[in-house]
């Protein structure tokens, strides 16, 4: 029943601006949360901290609020002003440029109507690994990850840009099901109610392809741009 | 990633090969304002001579209507006609029809709404397959006096019967009706549809952009109708009284009903009467949604007033359509020459509506709703997915997660609103259909007072309902 949009739409650009002009200066003025930001719990065994620490050093909160300080008012509760929001499209650039989409972080706090709680860790995981929006994807395990094949949806919605998922896919299993398990058990559920993303009606179908993001896994090392590196001989002079 | 970015890279500049083509359709737009006069749809025949009983003879057939004018259509109808003849009858009433089934493919027919045995229902668990004939046999229940509507509920093909013409009305009356029996009735139904230039209705292509829109939205058509014609008119004196019926049978769109500088006094929403008739400046009306009102002849002769559709964002907004802010004209008011209508008295208070009983609560569930799926599954004929005990009452509470409205449909049996996010409805009435906003959470209340078996729940946006946005639940 559904379309992917292949070509219709095309991500050609991408610019920094509104992060450029927002949360780059941010950064750079509190350095001393990126300090604060170190695991303190060993979280080797535990998900919960294994999923804290890498959220914090993934820089979940840089969108979804509280930067990189779990102590913060805003943590991870998503956007609260209209300055959160991601502009998308040439409106980015110019601001009556069309189409203009807009993508609103959402609130990953355990909360039932306005965050994650309904969702299940397995949801959450689907949608780290795979990039389907955990509301519009059965509570399945997914069994491929090209549309069509398997169980995967044949016309998938995906999470909207700039969510880096088509990078953070490539972290181990058990580190995507730590940040599930974070999420879900590690968070006090906040109510706060962000209006829905607005993209394509494909739902950024024809910008995931794997032409444009690349294979899952990656490629065996090397590929053409690397090298082996060649084994050392001896000390470096003194 | 064809994007080399750093993490927090933010704004991201699309360019546009092609922008995605309108097409053009018949109809698309503004609709020629014809206002023929509003025809009422013929009642089906009562071939019974004994007391308190209606029998009548319901036949679903392809066949070729006009439906635009200028254009012919290839139509599913009930009768003949679109929309079908309407189900006349009173509380109390034991009703059979006849129905047969000349469509090459299976259908049912579902009475929405009505109070009635699960073998009677017509859900997708009892197709009437090509060619076969089956009666729906029931009674009216005592107290459900109101307007109800009937469309067909097969598996998967609600919505593309619906849109190709099969639904009708049906008005359940009491002895004991509390408005004046010298008011003057119309009865409206609400449906809109999409055609190709040919006149045929337009379904989009399986990997279309439409499809994919419509899959979201609902299939939303652009030709809106009033009993199968566009912009009619209804003629009324100074002063006069009319009481409106009015039925939401469209498969997606939602109404936000209101006639301007008009206040219009609300006696219902479909299966039951308020306790006392409330005022209103607007109503919403979603998909298989009923209301029951009054409305005033108010202007110099001459005049009209529109009824009009209010824009209402109902969408997910990936795909809300670009003219979504519009606001339509459904029919126009007239205000006819002639001395102005006596007046009449309207009753202050209507029928008892006891709120339910909550003090005795079997269950309380939680149905949660996502895009096409209630509670993370799509729908299995085979699977149930609650069982409740007869007699006893319980709470459900539906959650929307996602960010566009999702009408909530309880088969067979009517209930009542408890909250709406927490916040107590006003008064307790009767609904069969509810609506729930993005993000948020509707509590009912309803009591399983007889009739055991299986009853679907669901999303009445037809193509979701299509799609498996339904569930089933066993009632022993």
């Amino acid at each position: 029943m559904r379309e992917t949009g292949a070509g219709r739409w095309s991500l050609a650009l991408a610019v920094l601006v509104v992060l450029a002009a927002f949360v780059m200066p941010r950064i750079v003025a509190t350095p001393q949360a990126a300090l604060a930001a170190t695991p303190r719990v060993s979280s080797a065994d535990d998900p919960v901290a294994r999923g804290r620490a890498i959220i914090v050093t993934s820089a979940c909160g840089y969108c979804h609020g509280g930067d990189a300080n779990p102590a913060s008012p805003d943590w991870l509760q998503g956007m609260k002003t209209q300055l959160n929001e991601f502009k998308i499209g040439p409106c980015a650039l110019k601001p009556d440029a069309m189409p203009c989409f807009h993508t609103r972080p959402r609130n990953l706090t355990p909360d039932n109507l306005t965050g994650m709680g309904r969702f299940s860790e397995r949801q959450i995981f689907n949608a780290l690994r795979y990039g389907l929006r955990p509301e519009d994807t059965p509570d399945v395990e997914i069994t491929s990850s090209t549309p069509g094949v398997g169980n995967f949806p044949e016309h998938p919605h995906y999470l909207a840009p700039p969510m880096p998922w088509p990078s953070w896919r490539q972290k181990p299993d058990q580190d995507l099901w730590a940040i599930a398990a974070y999420l879900k058990r590690g968070l006090k559920p906040v109510r706060n109610k962000v209006p829905d993303s607005e993209g394509p009606p494909d739902f950024w179908a024809s910008e995931y392809t794997v032409e444009k993001i690349g294979p899952y896994p990656v490629p065996a090392f090397p590929t053409a741009n690397e090298r082996m590196p060649v084994a050392q001989a001896g000390s470096p002079p003194k | 990633m064809r994007r080399r970015l750093p993490l927090l890279a933010a704004a991201v500049c699309l360019t546009l090969p092609n922008a995605a083509p309108r097409e053009q359709h018949p109809g698309r737009g503004r609709v020629t304002r014809l206002h023929t006069a509003l025809a009422q749809p013929p009642v089906l025949a009562n071939m019974s001579r004994l007391a308190h009983t209606v029998e009548v003879s319901l036949t679903a057939a392809p066949g070729r209507l006009s439906l635009v004018p200028g254009t012919t259509s290839e139509v599913f109808a009930y009768n003949g006609r679109v929309p079908g003849p309407t189900l006349d009858v009173h509380e109390g009433d034991h009703v059979i029809v006849h129905f047969r089934n000349s469509l090459p493919e299976p259908t049912t027919v579902h009475w929405h709404g009505l109070h009635i045995p699960a073998s009677a229902d017509g859900s997708p668990l009892d197709p009437v397959m090509p060619g076969q004939q089956h009666d729906y046999v029931f009674d009216i229940a005592p107290g459900t006096a109101g307007t109800y509507w009937y469309h067909p509920h097969p598996d998967r093909r609600a919505g593309y019967q619906v849109a190709m013409g099969l639904f009708g009305a049906i008005i359940v009356r009491a002895e004991d009706d509390p408005l004046p029996a010298s008011i003057s009735e119309k009865l409206l139904i609400l449906s809109d549809n999409r055609f190709r230039a040919d006149g045929s209705a337009d379904f989009p292509g399986l990997h279309s952009t439409q499809a994919e829109v419509d899959a979201e939205n609902g299939r939303e058509g652009n030709v809106l109708f009033v009993n199968g014609q566009l912009a009619p008119s209804v003629d009324i004196r100074a002063g006069e009284v009319q009481r409106w019926r009015i039925i939401n049978a469209s498969a997606a769109r939602i109404y936000r009903l209101a006639i301007p500088g008009q206040e219009l006094l609300e006696l219902g929403h479909g299966p039951g009467f308020f306790a006392k008739p409330v005022w209103t400046r607007e109503i919403l009306l979603a998909n298989s949604q009923r209301v029951e009102l009054l409305v005033r002849g108010a202007g110099a002769p001459g005049s009209a007033v529109p009824l009009q559709t209010l824009p209402y964002d109902r969408y997910d907004p990936h795909t809300r359509p670009a003219d979504w802010n519009e606001t339509h004209e459904l029919l126009s008011l007239r205000i006819s020459a002639g001395a102005p209508a006596s007046s009449v008295r309207i009753p202050a208070t209507l029928r008892p509506v006891p709120a339910l009983d909550t003090s005795h609560v079997a269950e309380h569930r939680v149905l949660v709703l996502t895009q096409g799926m209630i509670n993370g599954k799509m729908m299995d004929l085979a699977r149930v997915d609650f069982t409740a005990r007869l007699h006893t009452t319980e709470i459900w509470e539906i959650e929307n997660l996602v960010g566009m409205d999702h009408p909530f449909h309880l088969h067979g049996f009517r209930f009542q609103v408890l909250d709406r996010d927490g916040v107590p409805e006003p008064f307790p009435y009767w609904l069969d259909t509810v609506n729930v906003p993005p993000h948020s959470a509707v509590r009912i209340v309803v009591h399983f007072d007889d009739f055991p078996g299986k009853w679907m729940y669901h999303c009445h946006i037809l193509d979701h309902e299509d799609m498996g946005m339904m569930g089933i639940l066993q009632l022993q």
